[in-house]
């Protein structure tokens, strides 16, 4: 157990070095110019994980399918353009106002998505979702409708001190930020409220029969996910300084979802190397070929048919079993038990009965 | 001494004009063992739910300790000290029996919803309370072990011991013996009546097997399309002329 908590933080810590190394220069040449690759799409990459791990909190740990996430996701960047744009907001503060308002947009859904589960709850979300997106393209004078809104990315900084923000130094700050929102997610997942969450995904009516109102737990997870999403969204519009309606599309919900399947659902990384794969199918196998779609999908159905756990979820399985050891039948268990003089064992309850049957 | 701790009165329940369960009322005291049973059909499983806050009764009223509970949701139910299991064991399949009965004791600690992990006494407290559930239902043996996994029999234990760990005043046993063999139902029995002799529950079980419910129970309550047949000690049950005749059968009587 000890080992395997070790095991877990060495291999956060090489996953971030291995994050912040990606972007250094190599003599003439930076890891990534190598592979024809820009530093934003690495920022894209952790971005798109963390609206991932927000779909990850409700399909994974709670149980909830969403299909609306990318609304939070949008209303994030509509959120940070809007207030970029007409207040005049700095870099800190427009990412805030748009987090915010994907959280007041759980706020406002979430009582009504709370009534329902399974896949009425699927379609609640997803109806929302393109409530928010036909709003986005209609509000034409406000929004720049169909076309959506560009805006410049403000300084970042705090009073006293600013820097303007280039592609790499946006990437540190995402990554900061990333493993920030990764820190939290993995203290919210192992509180007593995370555990509550997970046995809500196991047996909602259980949870309630011991005296737990799911619903308040559900609520509350459903504006952790949406506050996750909205900080993804607004900081991914000021990583590429637009917000347009399709963000808000059910297509981006379910890329979402996507992504957090292909890696692992219900796991804490899984969502990043979901992003890893997703990123690289659309950056990279797209300057080769114009149907990389037809690929990832591949890949997708591969995926959830040979690994439903997700590629890292599998992985982690695989390795947990190993450390567990081949299954026991829970009878040999007992026995040995019983042999050893432990106080657990009990005499069976044949034997039991076959004594009660003599008395009687 | 006797005082009624959990009360229907006049407990009415219908599907779609199906009268499941039709004007009963039953008066459960204080420390006794309740035994509700009939045929297959005879609305005491729904008779049950309705009890437990599973949906809420088309007529009538549930009274806990005397306060009106007929349409109090399930989970405040529980936290007044009324806790249940079901037909088939209701459980966190992929969590492990010491992770199942934590759920439960976060529950009664009022701790579920923090997000800080709770101190080293506190941990203490709650690993001590659940290797006393466990040794309870016997299954500290099984305790690292996925519930999945575990046999009919053993889930069946985990989810009373889950029932256990909210400090209920009454349980709910829905047919506690459904699915089992004859060794595992003895078990049970031994289970249900510690809960009774060595915990001071109240019990109010659901159950057709008759030598069971004449053997464990103090006061019963025979159902029969939906209505009361019968009410009284097991005695009186098996001596009801009613009863008998309705759907026991002599032959199951003569062997009791």
């Amino acid at each position: 157990m000890k080992n395997r908590q070790m095991q877990g933080y060495v291999g956060a810590i090489i996953s971030v070095v291995l994050l912040a190394v990606l972007p250094l220069k190599m003599g003439s040449h930076s890891v990534l110019s190598l592979m024809h690759l820009d530093v934003s799409i690495l920022s894209e990459m952790l971005l798109f994980g963390i609206a991932a791990m927000s779909v990850n909190l409700l399909l994974g740990y709670t149980g909830l399918m969403s299909f609306g996430n990318a609304a939070y996701f949008g209303l994030g960047a509509y959120g940070a353009g809007l207030s970029i744009h007409y207040l005049n907001v700095n870099f800190i503060e427009g990412a805030l106002i748009g987090t915010a308002i994907a959280f007041i947009g759980g706020l406002l859904v979430g009582p009504f998505l709370l009534r329902r589960r399974g896949i009425y709850f699927a379609l609640l979300t997803l109806a929302f979702g393109q409530v928010f997106y036909f709003i986005a393209y209609r509000a034409n004078e406000f929004t720049g409708g169909e076309d959506g809104m560009s805006f410049s990315r403000p300084y970042f900084g705090f009073p006293g001190w600013h820097t303007d923000l280039h592609e790499t130094t946006f990437y540190y700050l995402m990554l900061l930020v990333f493993a920030a929102v990764l820190l939290g997610f993995w203290l919210i997942v192992r509180s007593p409220f995370g555990r509550t969450l997970q046995a809500i995904r196991q047996n909602e009516l259980r949870v309630r029969y011991l005296g737990l109102d799911s619903n308040k737990f559900i609520f509350v997870a459903l504006l952790v996910s949406a506050g996750m999403a909205g900080l993804a969204g607004a900081l991914y519009g000021l990583l590429i300084m637009f917000a347009a309606p399709l963000m808000l599309d059910w297509q981006q919900s379910g890329d979402f979802v996507m992504i957090m399947i292909l890696g692992g659902a219900g796991t804490i990384w899984g969502p990043i190397v979901g992003s890893l794969i997703y990123v690289i199918g659309k950056d990279i196998v797209s300057t080769l070929t114009q149907t990389w779609q037809i690929y990832i999908g591949a890949l997708f159905v591969i995926c959830v048919l040979a690994f439903p756990r997700g590629l890292l979820g599998t992985l982690l399985y695989a390795i947990a079993r190993r450390d567990v050891g081949a299954p026991v039948s829970e009878e040999e268990v007992a026995h040995k038990t019983w042999e050893h003089g432990g106080s657990a064992g009990t005499p069976t309850g044949a034997a039991v009965a076959a004594a009660e049957q003599k008395e009687s | 001494m006797a005082q009624t701790l959990l009360e229907a009165k006049n407990v009415s329940k219908n599907f779609g004009g199906v009268l499941a369960v039709n004007d009963v009322s039953v008066k459960i005291e204080h420390g006794s063992i309740y035994a509700v049973i009939g045929p297959n059909g005879a609305g005491k499983t729904t008779f049950f739910n309705a009890l437990s806050g599973f949906y809420y009764p088309d007529g009538g009223q549930v009274l806990y300790q005397g306060r009106d509970i007929t349409t109090m949701p399930n989970w405040q139910r529980v936290q007044l000290g009324m806790s249940r299991t079901f037909q088939t064991p209701s459980i966190f399949p992929e969590l492990t029996v010491y992770e199942n009965l934590l759920i439960g004791v976060q529950s009664q600690q009022k701790i579920a919803f923090k997000l800080r992990l709770p101190s080293a006494s506190r941990k203490k407290e709650i690993d001590a309370k659940i290797d006393e559930l466990l040794g309870f239902v016997n299954l500290a043996h099984l305790k690292d072990r996925p519930v999945a996994e575990l046999s009919h029999g053993s889930q069946r234990l985990c989810e009373i011991a889950m029932s256990l760990s909210v400090d209920p005043t009454i349980v709910l046993l829905d047919e506690p013996m459904a699915g089992l063999a004859e060794a595992e139902t003895e078990r049970i029995m031994r289970v249900i009546r510690d809960l009774h002799d060595r915990l001071g529950l109240t019990v109010l079980f659901v159950e057709h097997n008759m030598r069971v419910v004449l053997s464990l129970a103090d006061h019963i309550t025979v159902l029969d399309r939906g209505a009361m047949l019968a009410q009284g000690t097991p005695s009186e049950i098996s001596n009801s002329q009613a009863v008998r005749e309705a759907y026991l059968g002599q032959e199951v009587l003569n062997r009791v």
